[in-house]
């Protein structure tokens, strides 16, 4: 270093060394270029770089939020609501931003209806979303916005109500906590009803508050209105009836389902055990079944009319024609069928009426196996009549070339074949129809639908509604089905259920009829699966199910009656049953 | 105005003399716009007043939301605004209190006032006195508010910088005698404040106390070996603490780790972007809805720039240059007045606020590494604003008894 030493006799050394005038120039000079450092900079982030930091900016608080839209309402045909969207919000935290005194815990926890323990657990939980708790009525959530909390965010959602409850439940089904349809119409029909969320982009703070609506990107779309075929007033006494059934016999489960013969609208579907649809805690799978849809089960007798329809339409036989069904036994191959009664020789039209399972066989036989499957064909057995809904079953109907001769045999009475209940209940439309087919329909129809599949001549198709009328009638298997004021067809089904290769000694009881059986207007379909409480044979146990449901829905429907006021039902004392007829 | 003439009374009866007279004369003129204030430099007080006046505007605008949204200020949204700007109004009162002393007292006084701020920088590190916030121990719990010594430092150091410069003139040749002193207190003072720590009040003291040694004149090599050793040392220092060296890369790459280390930076850096030139107007900053820390203190020229636009910015670097120039000015001023230790305390004080408002905005705008630094006269915090007033308020009088002089009173 400078050695040089400072010890001089001026009296003021800064003559000798100053204080060089280029320093703070320097200094000067060096702040002044740092000064224009920043301005350059500035330049650059604000003028030249700016997209690039405002997109940065725009992910970090840029948000695209959903505007939800509104499902749409359905209706029954006479417009009823059955399902609407109401609006709900459903309560969200950011729990790293949430900071709750003891007090606003408890009041917060108190209007979740959670109490506080659980709350804590959820907002402990290591995310940086997390549902308090969703659906929340209105009331409730203006509520917990006045508490004015951190961190604690709502959010608009729309829950769906179902008006019909219990009574409704099969047919409707329910949506999602995130309002997609998971059953029934709600998923069948879920592209029409569900609306289409629109998007807005917003600005939000760190703590998730909105402060700038940017730009709407998509208006919300409504979900569209959907009207279905379903009457309720008969809906619900479907409904009444198959419950009482259910009581009397101490069922373990039932269905039914009423079509309009005329349109082959769906008019009633209900379902027993059901559920609550706005209450969907502790639901079981029974209650959730839709068995009149995805149920196969094997008809039984049901099935006999079609046969000896084809049989007639053919000219194989007349209904007056003779058959001879003594013994009452009949070996085919290494098994043998048998009637439960002997019934000696019988007409076509008796052995309907009685239920001959040896007279049916007889019948079928004038048929090959390919001639008898096209016929079951035609009537959509063996296959899914796609409504639509979800699960629907096809039913078994196994290809001709497999058939042996017992199994044709049997399966002209229903037996080695299984159906669904609302297949057998479009089958019998061929009859009520004057032997036109059409496809079922859910919704609302504006016109009836025209050019139907031909299964029957219509000359056939009133043979075998007399057939039906008689089988239904005193002499028949079926008196119970008899409805004051209106003429009525059916026949009765009492089929052994089938469980793994055995069958067993539970019953289905099943009846099919159509009414007014001059000018047919309804179908109705009745199974009772299990009854235990002693009787089980369909005209039993299903047939005062289709009177009481047929007598009200024609009342309903205003049809105009086609029998005299006889009380008829008054011959009969309850108890005074016929079951002895009964067949198979 | 009763407030002032009580005020230039009881500073005419104290100040026996005819200064003393002159000096409340000048007060008066100061508090009166009317009257052309020709004893005082125009240029240093309407930048000071800008300066002061738009950070209070700033401060109330970058604090509002976390004012309003924090349990700690009771949710009011005033709560920053009001203390800026009674510590503004105390620096005000303390400016026009410091002004009133001469040169000469300040001068006598730098070296007791330099220790009364080394014993400030001891007590504030004994555990139960000094006040921890954010993990650094800085602040002095006075009753209702909270004294920070480091920011007085920044004024101490430049005051006894100024004079040790002075009393060591024929030494400043010298690197044991004139530098070396000097250095080892500097260390010191060093050593207290990284113990805070409070490593950009270090940066800022080193560069008053060696930039007033430069301008005193110390020996060029010396200053240069000085130079390359602080670089080597600051690079060793940053090389050895993890915690630093992060802090280094953080503000080369911030969207690196945008969401960890550079996330202030990024979001400082996106202020200024979305500002572009003329801002998205005052108050409609999105940034300081709690995406940016320390809005109203270390980056509120992020806001600025955010809600001005690049005019905003320009203004607010136009101002400190024209602050900074004044201030340099007054020094040179001084210096040829022979007035030594005048011209070194403005120098030191233009060097102050020219280094730490630079230091500041670098670190805004990610040209510099992030290091806890206010904006000078604008950020909010009591004890920098206060001893900010009175800097000005010595620069004004050095520049006072520069004019005096040359109008033959002294």
């Amino acid at each position: 270093m400078s050695k040089q030493r400072t010890v001089t006799f001026n009296h003021n050394p800064l003559l000798r060394h100053g204080l060089p005038a280029w320093r703070p120039r320097a200094v000067m000079l060096g702040l002044m270029a740092c000064s224009l450092a920043l301005i350059g900079r500035a330049m650059y982030l604000q003028g030249v770089n700016n997209e690039f930091l405002q997109a940065k900016g725009e992910s970090r608080y840029a948000r695209v939020l959903e505007v939800p839209a509104t499902r749409g309402r359905v209706t029954d045909r006479h417009g009823d609501m059955l399902a609407v969207s109401t609006p709900v919000r459903s309560i969200w935290a950011i729990p790293t931003d949430v900071n709750l005194t003891p007090p606003d815990a408890r009041k917060l926890a108190g209007l979740l209806e959670m109490d506080v323990q659980e709350l804590n657990r959820r907002l402990a939980a290591g995310r940086d979303f997390v549902y308090l708790k969703r659906q929340v009525s209105p009331e409730s959530a203006q509520q917990i916005a006045d508490l004015k909390l951190a961190g604690v965010h709502q959010q608009q959602e729309y829950r769906r109500y179902y008006p019909g409850g219990e009574v409704m439940a099969h047919v409707l089904g329910f949506t999602g906590v995130d309002d997609k349809g998971q059953e029934g119409v709600e998923l069948a029909f879920d592209g029409t009803l569900a609306g289409k969320a629109g998007a807005r982009r917003v600005i939000r703070d760190r703590r998730g508050q909105i402060i700038e609506d940017v730009e709407a990107i998509r208006a919300p779309r409504d979900g569209q209105d959907l009207a279905l075929s379903i009457d309720a007033k008969i809906q619900y006494l479907a409904y009444s009836a198959l419950r009482q059934a259910m009581q009397t016999h101490k069922a373990k489960a039932g269905a039914s389902v009423v079509l309009d013969a005329r349109t082959g609208e769906v008019l009633a579907l209900v379902n027993a055990p059901t559920y609550n649809p706005n209450n969907r805690s502790n639901l079981s799978g029974a209650q959730l079944r839709n068995r009149v849809l995805t149920d196969v089960y094997e008809p039984g007798s049901i099935m006999k009319p079609f046969i000896v329809g084809l049989a007639l339409d053919r000219g194989k036989v007349q209904p007056g024609t003779i058959i001879d069904t003594s013994p009452g036994r009949m070996t085919i191959g290494r098994a043998t069928i048998s009637d439960s009664h002997r019934n000696g020789a019988l007409t076509v039209a008796q052995v309907i009426q009685k239920s001959s399972n040896i007279g049916t066989v007889k019948v079928a036989m004038h048929f090959s196996p390919d001639e008898m499957w096209r016929l079951y064909d035609d009537l959509g057995f063996g296959k899914p009549l796609n409504l639509g809904f979800p699960g629907e079953a096809g039913g078994r109907l196994r290809p001709a070339k497999t058939w042996k001769p017992i199994e044709q045999a049997t399966m002209s009475y229903g037996h080695g074949v299984s159906v669904s209940l609302i297949q057998m209940a479009h089958a019998y439309l061929a009859f009520a129809r004057d032997g036109e087919l059409v496809p079922l329909s859910l919704t609302r129809l504006d016109a009836p639908p025209v050019g139907g599949k031909r299964i029957f001549s219509a000359a056939t198709a009133r043979e075998m509604r007399g057939m039906l009328e008689l089988a239904s009638g005193p002499g028949g298997t079926a008196p119970k089905a008899q409805v004051a004021g209106y003429r009525v067809a059916g026949k009765t089904g009492t089929a052994i259920k089938l469980e793994g290769a055995h069958y067993t000694n539970k019953y289905v009881s099943s009846y099919v009829g159509l009414a007014p059986a001059s000018d047919p207007r309804l179908i109705v379909a009745v199974m009772i699966d299990e009854p235990s409480a002693g009787q089980y044979y369909g005209g039993a146990v299903a047939a005062p199910v289709f009177a009481q449901i047929t007598e009200g829905a024609l009342r309903a429907l205003g049809v105009a009656p086609d029998a005299p006021l006889v009380p008829l039902q008054l011959a009969q004392k309850q108890g005074a049953v016929v079951p002895a007829r009964e067949n198979m | 105005m009763k407030f002032v003439t009580a005020l230039s009374g009881w500073i005419s009866s104290r100040n026996t003399g005819g200064i003393g007279s002159d000096t409340s004369r000048a007060v008066n003129r100061l508090m009166r716009p009317q009257t052309p204030a020709r004893d005082l430099d125009p240029l240093l007080i309407w930048s000071a007043a800008a300066l002061l006046l738009i950070g209070l505007v700033m401060v109330y605008s970058s604090s509002i939301a976390i004012a309003e949204g924090s349990k700690f200020t009771g949710y009011q949204q005033y709560y920053f605004v009001i203390r800026h700007a009674i510590f503004l109004a105390i620096g005000v009162v303390g400016g026009l209190m410091a002004f009133q002393v001469t040169m000469r007292q300040w001068q006598q006084f730098a070296p007791l006032l330099f220790l009364a701020g080394l014993a400030l920088l001891v007590i504030v590190l004994i555990p139960g006195v000094g006040r921890e916030v954010n993990g650094a121990q800085r602040w002095l719990p006075l009753g209702p508010v909270n004294l920070q010594p480091s920011e007085l430092m920044k004024l101490f150091a430049a005051l006894y910088a100024a004079d040790y410069t002075v009393r060591k003139l024929p030494d400043m040749g010298s690197f044991r005698r004139g530098f070396l002193p000097m250095a080892i207190t500097i260390v010191l003072v060093g050593f207290l404040l990284l113990r805070e720590p409070d490593f950009g009040a270090f940066v800022v003291v080193a560069a008053i106390a060696f930039g007033v040694l430069f301008l005193g004149g110390i020996n060029v090599r010396v200053f240069v070996l000085l130079a390359i050793v602080a670089v080597i040392g600051l690079a060793l220092l940053v090389w050895l603490s993890p915690y630093r060296r992060d802090r280094l890369f953080g503000f080369m790459d911030p969207w690196q780790d945008a969401f960890g280390k550079g996330y202030q930076l990024s979001h400082a850096l996106i202020a200024f972007g979305r500002g572009e030139w003329f801002g998205v107007g005052l108050g409609a900053s999105v940034e300081k809805l709690f995406y940016l820390p320390e809005a109203h203190t270390d980056f509120l020229l992020a806001v600025i720039a955010e809600e001005l636009g690049f005019v905003g910015v320009l203004t607010i670097v136009v101002l400190f240059a024209i602050l900074v120039h004044r201030a340099m000015m007054i020094g040179r001023e001084a210096i040829k007045l022979e007035r030594y230790f005048s011209g070194l305390v403005a120098m030191g004080i233009g060097l102050w606020i020219g280094v730490q408002s630079f230091i500041n905005m670098g670190v805004n705008t990610g040209l510099l590494p992030t290091k806890g630094l206010t904006l000078p006269l604008m950020s909010f915090g009591g004890s920098g604003i206060v001893a900010n007033c009175i800097a000005l308020a010595i620069l004004l009088r050095v520049d006072w008894e520069n004019r005096q002089v040359m109008r033959g009173r002294s």
